[in-house]
């Protein structure tokens, strides 16, 4: 059983893992940057340690310095969260070789899963479906070509090394692929220093559906069913829910034992998450595997019952998985929001500021994993995400008027937030319906702008009804009532509170 | 009182006067008689004819934040001094919008541009955000070059319009 662990991590994650430690009885260690010293990740853990420097290439992502604030405070363990170094097989290696249990897969599995050629190798092998496409080693532009033809059109060029859209072209017509692979090197080169490209057919109507899996260190693997993230900005997701609109029992079974499948090739174990794509027709092919707990892991949660955080620490002290696969089950719907602190006006630019007021919605089955408060500072530094706020319900339409009741009583005030822009995309019909692909957002709030452009007259009154209560000059107007006589006409100008 | 409310270079003129347990708030030629409380610092609950507003305001330096219905509203008080006109700065743009990584810089000296135009590409924890020209011109000086670390607010190119 693990004792001390120290989250290498800030904001939202590093409170849920510390939470989930504090009622194991584990204690906690946070380590944070300079303009984090207040920050609620700081104040819930038990110990925290100063990293200085807010880049986060000298503190969150500072290997040396992580590991050895690990074995001064004498840690046996450090959980990574999501992001930064979670997926850094230096680090969870790092963390292995000075004796500290890194909670997270072995270095291998994620080195493996992070270089996407040589995850789909190792998948194909194992029989999981891949997309049809190429991942050679032949990366001059004519056999490229050749390969691309082969595998017909529209087709996707795709940066080996890549990730959140760079590198990438979707080719419609043979005319334009050479031009394209071109393309697609040279950024990739620029971005990430490697101009590996591989090809794979595009998908018409897809969808990103992911399984969630658990694996302990005794060769126990289950899957814990799917979340539909199809809803994403730019390749970030911004929308999750378990369980898929899509989803049909059969298609459930078949895909959750491809994933299980998919964790049994690499011997994987702790939290993880296989990625599929699924077509129109209901094809679906392995996409990646994220070594890691994921943003949206609450919506699994809710629908199952079972705490991931937990489990992964629990997995981690090497306790073997009691859950077997046949005695899970789904219950209800769960729709997870992401907010932010950018302004869906303004090409979605960040939002900084000071928080003025923060007062998250509170009722049965809502829930609001976040890392902010009132008079916090949101700096350029991090991610913008403020808080997630996830709701449950018995099902998906009782959800989504749930999740949007939640938004609409969500203040926060000091910083422009995306919450108009998620109600909008949650009360669109085609959302309702459960027609999503990862082009939604693109199909229909590519230019979205707020139509509160102007002040509404509720906003003007709630405005002047405050200033009328809390102004100190008022003059007494009531003397324009019907009384001539009252003395109040003869008081003149006066003021509440003033000093004698 | 009068009161003047500036929101999006927009000035609205209203008028509120309290009589008894009334405000009545006189805005763009309607009267709106409303009934409110103040439930706790801040958070209003307003009565308006058979609708109950519910609204939290909170104070800045300037600046008044008003939440209604699910809307943020960022709003200031203004002294009406003869006609105001609010200036649009058209140069902001050419700052950076956030502290990161110049990741491209897609033009050269002397390069004519239309508005619209990428001039920049920053990259800041994941997120890429592209300067684009404000208007048609011409690039005079270039103040950083790919893989420089650039702060909010710094101007990425300089230009001049045409």
């Amino acid at each position: 059983m693990l004792t001390k662990v120290l989250v290498a991590n800030r904001g939202e994650i590093a409170v849920r893992i510390m939470r989930a430690c504090q009622e194991m009885g584990i204690k906690t260690v946070a380590v944070y940057s300079e303009v984090d010293k207040e920050a609620p990740h700081v104040q819930i853990a038990d110990e925290s340690i100063d990293l200085g420097d807010p880049t986060p290439i000298a503190s969150y992502l500072n290997i040396p310095k992580i590991i050895e604030s690990a074995q001064k405070i004498g840690a046996d363990a450090i959980h990574p969260g999501y992001g930064f170094l979670a997926e850094n097989p230096d680090f969870a290696k790092s963390c292995e070789d000075v004796g500290i249990k890194f909670i997270g897969p072995k270095p291998k599995i994620i080195s493996l899963m992070g270089d996407k050629i040589a995850a789909k190798k190792t998948m194909n092998k194992a029989g999981i479906p891949v997309i049809p496409g190429y991942s050679g080693e032949k990366q001059d532009i004519p056999s490229l070509a050749k390969e691309g033809k082969k595998i017909g059109f529209p087709l996707l060029v795709k940066a080996a090394a890549g990730g959140g859209g760079k590198g990438m072209r979707i080719v419609h017509s043979e005319d334009i692929l050479e031009e394209s692979i071109e393309g697609s090197k040279r950024e990739s080169k620029s971005a990430f220093g490697d101009d590996t490209v591989f090809l794979e057919k595009y998908l018409e109507k897809p969808r990103h559906i992911e399984f969630q899996i658990l694996g302990d260190e005794h060769g126990n693997i289950i899957h814990l069913f799917e979340r539909e993230c199809s809803i994403q900005r730019r390749h970030q997701k911004i929308i999750e829910e378990s369980p898929s609109p899509v989803m049909n029992e059969k298609l459930r079974k078949k895909m959750g034992e491809a994933a299980v499948k998919a964790a049994e090739a690499v011997g994987y174990n702790n939290a993880g998450t296989v990625e599929f794509m699924v077509d129109g027709d209901l094809n679906f092919y392995f996409m990646e595997m994220n070594t890691r707990l994921q943003v949206e892991h609450p919506v699994t949660e809710l629908t199952t019952g079972i705490d991931l955080a937990k489990w992964q620490l629990k997995i981690a002290g090497g306790k073997e998985l009691s859950i077997k696969q046949n005695e899970l089950a789904q219950r209800g719907h769960a729709i997870e929001c992401r907010i932010y602190a950018e302004d869906p006006s303004n090409g979605f630019l960040p939002s900084i500021g000071t928080l003025k007021k923060v007062e998250p919605p509170r009722g049965p089955n809502v829930r609001d994993d976040s890392g902010i408060y009132t008079g916090m500072k949101i700096t350029p530094y991090y991610d913008p995400m403020l808080s997630k706020l996830i709701v449950n319900a018995e099902n998906r339409d009782e959800c989504i008027d749930k999740i949007i009741w939640a938004l609409s009583r969500y203040v926060i005030l000091g910083v422009t937030t995306n919450i108009p822009f998620l109600i909008k995309v949650l009360d669109h019909n085609e959302f309702r319906k459960g027609n999503i692909t990862t082009h939604f957002i693109d199909n229909y709030f590519k230019d979205w702008i707020s139509s509160k452009k102007s002040l509404p007259v509720e906003a003007i009154i709630a405005l002047s009804v405050y200033d009328s209560m809390h102004s100190r000059t008022e003059e007494i107007v009531r003397y324009k009532e019907s009384d001539p006589h009252s003395p109040w006409k003869h008081v003149g100008r006066w003021r509440m509170g003033a000093e004698v | 009182m009068f009161i003047n409310y500036e929101h999006e270079n927009h000035v609205y003129n209203v008028t509120v006067e309290r009589r008894e347990k009334y405000f009545f708030i006189t805005y763009d030629n309607s009267e709106y008689r409303v009934e409110a409380e103040e439930i706790k610092p801040g958070h209003l609950k307003i009565k308006l004819g058979d609708r109950i507003l519910k609204s939290v305001i909170t104070e800045g330096e300037k600046e008044k934040y008003v939440f209604v219905e699910g809307d943020v509203f960022y709003v200031k008080n203004v002294e009406l001094t003869g006609t105001k006109k609010t200036k649009k700065k058209e140069e902001e743009s050419l700052n950076s919008p956030i502290s990161g990584k110049v990741v491209k810089v897609e033009v050269k000296i002397g390069e004519k541009v239309k508005k619209g135009d990428v001039l920049m590409v920053i990259e800041a924890m994941k997120m890429e955000y592209l300067i684009r020209a404000p208007n048609n011109g011409k690039i005079t000086k270039i103040n950083f070059n790919e893989n420089d670390q650039i702060e909010i607010g710094q101007t990425t190119v300089e230009m001049k319009k045409s």
